[in-house]
């Protein structure tokens, strides 16, 4: 008797101390990702997959947290003012670029100046372009003047945007810092063969003290998504990004790997065109609307890996809760006919639906086009190479293409572009000045609450307009062993691994 | 053979010729703008216009053709433009590591190609000709990525013999860079073995029916003698044609292979330029690939010379 409870004591001990472990130094950290991150540089960078190196490799002046939250980095504290205008930020004492070149508030309005030098031709200057001004107040201090009020500002600095490069260094290598990066980040960079891996070390001299528990990162790409997954089972890979559906129901009840699921900010559905041919209708983009049973095709198509979706706004953003956003529309034939009548069609009419080459796309595809044909919408499907559809959504030569976007943490960036007149990622060639103001509104006020309103008033017009028929949130996935321990899922997907550790 | 070898070598221009022409023309025509494929959809319209500019797209066609094939000439083959990096530069990091899986591949595809097709012709119409040719059969049809994903699972995931798959540079660490070619050769290597065994077999079978052979039997060779001195050499040369022509075959199985083993080679890279329209690399892939095609079947020529001293005999007369 005494022995068992000796053995329980024992059982407890062990299981209390594997729980509460304190993070343990030392090991390579081994990622395999999807592609082969491309440009190193933060203010070059093009590529998605980029952002994943980035994330060890810089700090940016501020993150967001699990629940997009914005939280401290590199500046510690901020104030707004001048009704929104004016950003001025306290930053960390006492920190280094991985070539020994002090962080401060010069730093910081270099790294800007770099961004905004329109010879240098960087991608974040269309992010950042309300920016007039950046003021060195002190060492610490740094002042950036916008030319309006623009709520989503910190949200960008908690992306490339906001990833602070060596001045030193920048002025040494141009745009070899794709080649060569120098950030303040908990990693630094030792080398990059291309296809093949990029390697990263621990920085010691990095402010968080708490911060590079493993002593390398080694990421490695796998393009083919079976091969990556293989490799974490061959106990090659410690963590991977992103994995087939067919494989998230094994996963799920696999004994030794583990899953993380989340819903991400990523937005999917179809594009219609409303400025010419036959959408141009309202009636009988309302009448298709209605004939499409979202449930259904999530089931048939994503089983458990995507949730129904009837806006630009995924779980976890604060704009979620709007009821025009997240009240999934019931499929309703009656309502389809009538707005066929209405429109003039009574009998249905045609059009063809463009999408991207994939066994999803096409698949989706299908299943609305069955759906419609219920009252007698006939939709052609028609099968164009990625970036043919672009140029095609691009110069609105289309009637409807299934397309969706990546998503960011703030909700401007998942719905201003897409509905404002002649924006650059307009592709119905939507217009609606309500919308527009109320977009714009959106961007000055700086409550949430005061935001959710001016979106509820978007969201109204954009589900009566139909310019975009937003079908379904994908989720976002990383598999992992069970040796990576204290790993964070944060919806932008991003794998952040300053406070990772491997257990032996 | 030194003017053999000249004149082989001089028909080989008007044909680079042309292959720079179809590569040049076929990027070009590929729907799609590759500034917008670069920067993403997230790209506002002045980046675009400005990389289009940059690239040189505002161009007309033949422009840029002229202007690509003067940099070419000067081995400048341009400047990625997803990295910035030289296209040339970064080819001669890919080019050995495609060779040295070439290299074993058809190691691989002669280990079993030429005893199997051997043996399958000297014991035609029995057991053991009907397995060779079933074998050669299932080689030929199981598709490169399908072996590939079941050899990792199997040796890899389950018994763990071999690592999953990766390079590392010879120099570095030789035991671990054979041990990760085992996989990808089996790939690339079977699919080769099974044609070149075919081929063998029937060439054997016909040869052997020949009047010379029974000469050679007659003189009281044994069947060894026969086989290896007198059969193999003639039953050869369809074989080095078909290699030689299987080049080509083989580049575009690294494609897959090495997609699957990420294998950095040239394949993994020119798949991965065309997903990305990255331009320049693109069309230093399939220059060098063509070129590669090209002195190939210079070589398989002279080595048929070598094999068949009738071929020289003719050219020279």
């Amino acid at each position: 008797m005494k022995r068992v409870a000796v053995l329980v004591l024992i059982a407890i001990l062990a299981l209390t101390a594997a729980t509460f472990a304190a993070p343990r130094r030392g090991g390579t950290l081994r990622v395999g990702l999807n592609a082969d991150p491309p440009n190193m540089d933060p203010h070059q960078s093009t590529a998605a997959v980029d952002r994943q190196v980035f994330q060890n490799l810089y700090d940016k002046l501020v993150d967001i947290n699990k629940d997009l939250e914005i939280v401290p980095m590199l500046a510690t504290s901020w104030t707004i003012g001048e009704g929104g205008r004016v950003y001025t930020f306290r930053l960390r004492p006492n920190i280094v670029f991985h070539d020994g070149t002090p962080f401060n508030a010069e730093a910081v309005k270099a790294n800007f100046d770099r961004m905004m030098d329109r010879s240098f031709n960087s991608p974040r200057f269309s992010e950042i372009n309300l920016v007039s001004a950046v003021q060195v107040v002190d060492p610490l201090t740094v002042r950036i003047t916008l030319q309006k009020p623009y709520s989503p500002f910190l949200s960008i600095l908690a992306d490339r945007a906001g990833m602070m490069v060596s001045p030193q260094a920048a002025q040494r290598l141009g745009r070899n810092m794709a080649r060569e990066p120098v950030g303040t980040g908990p990693y630094k960079f030792v080398e990059k063969r291309p296809q093949e891996r990029i390697v990263l070390e621990r920085f010691d001299r990095h402010w968080d003290s708490a911060a590079g528990n493993a002593q390398q990162i080694v990421y490695r790409p796998f393009t083919d998504e079976n091969a990556r997954l293989a490799n974490l089972r061959a106990g090659e890979l410690d963590i991977i990004d992103a994995v087939a559906p067919a494989e998230v129901p094994k996963l799920k009840t696999d004994p030794v790997l583990k899953l993380s699921e989340i819903v991400g900010l990523e937005w999917q559905g179809m594009w219609i065109q409303v400025e010419s041919g036959i959408f141009a209708n309202k009636a009988l983009r309302q009448a298709l609307n209605a004939a499409i049973d979202r449930r259904t095709l999530v089931r048939v198509v994503f089983a458990e890996t995507a949730v129904p979706a009837n806006g630009p706004f995924p779980p976890g953003m604060f704009t979620n809760s709007i009821t025009a956003n997240s009240r999934i529309p019931e499929r309703n034939l009656d309502l389809a006919r009538q707005k066929l009548r209405e429109g003039g069609q009574p009998n249905g009419f045609a059009f063809t639906l463009k999408v991207s080459p994939g066994r999803i796309p096409q698949q989706v595809a299908q299943v609305i086009q069955s759906m419609a044909a219920d009252v007698g919408i006939r939709i052609n499907i028609e099968i164009v190479e990625f970036g043919a559809l672009l140029s095609q959504l691009d110069a609105h030569k289309f009637d409807a293409a299934l397309l969706g976007w990546s998503g960011r943490p703030d909700p401007d960036a998942n719905i201003y572009g897409f509905f404002v007149t002649g924006g650059g990622l307009n592709n119905s060639a939507y217009a609606n000045s309500k919308v527009d103001t109320m977009l714009d509104a959106a961007r000055i006020l700086t409550t949430q609450d005061q935001r959710r309103r001016a979106y509820t008033d978007v969201m109204n017009a954009l589900n009566e307009d139909l310019p975009y028929l937003f079908l379904w949130w994908p989720k976002n996935y990383k598999v992992y062993s069970p040796k990576l321990q204290g790993f964070v899922h944060v919806p932008d997907g991003m794998m952040r691994f300053r406070h990772v550790w491997l257990s032996p | 053979m030194s003017r053999f070898l000249a004149r082989r070598l001089l028909l080989t221009v008007p044909v680079l010729f042309f292959v720079s022409v179809i590569v040049f023309a076929i990027i070009a025509l590929i729907p799609g703008d590759p500034a917008r494929i670069m920067l993403g959809e997230e790209a506002s319209r002045e980046a675009l216009a400005g990389l289009r500019k940059e690239m040189g797209l505002d161009r007309p066609l033949t422009v840029r053709y002229v202007i690509w094939v003067g940099h070419v000439l000067k081995g400048d083959l341009g400047r990625s433009v997803r990295d910035g990096r030289p296209v040339l530069e970064t080819m001669l990091q890919k080019i050995p590591v495609t060779a040295e899986l070439a290299a074993t591949s058809l190691v691989v595809a002669w280990a079993i190609a030429i005893p199997m097709g051997a043996l399958a012709a000297w014991k035609r119409r029995t057991v053991v000709d009907y397995a060779a040719t079933t074998v050669a059969l299932a080689g030929i049809s199981i598709p490169n990525f399908w072996l590939g994903i079941m050899l990792i699972y199997l040796l890899a995931v389950n018994y763990r013999l071999l690592p999953p798959s990766g390079y590392v540079e010879p120099w570095i660490d030789l035991s671990r860079n054979l041990r990760l070619m085992v996989m990808p050769s089996i790939v690339l290597g079977t699919a080769l073995a099974a044609l070149v065994m075919r081929l063998l077999r029937s060439s054997l079978i016909e040869i052997l029916a020949t009047d010379y052979i029974r000469t050679a039997r007659a003189k009281g060779l044994g069947d060894r003698g026969v086989l290896l001195r007198h059969a193999m050499k003639n039953a050869m040369i369809p074989v080095a044609t078909i290699m030689g022509l299987q080049l080509g075959g083989l580049l575009g199985g690294a494609v897959i292979t090495e997609t699957i083993f990420a294998v950095p080679g040239i394949g993994r890279l020119a798949l991965e330029a065309i997903l990305t329209r990255d331009y320049p690399m693109v069309q230093g892939v399939v220059l060098f690939a063509a070129i590669a095609v090209v002195l190939v079947n210079v070589f398989v020529d002279l080595v048929y010379a070598a094999l068949d001293p009738r071929i020289r005999l003719e050219e020279a007369g």
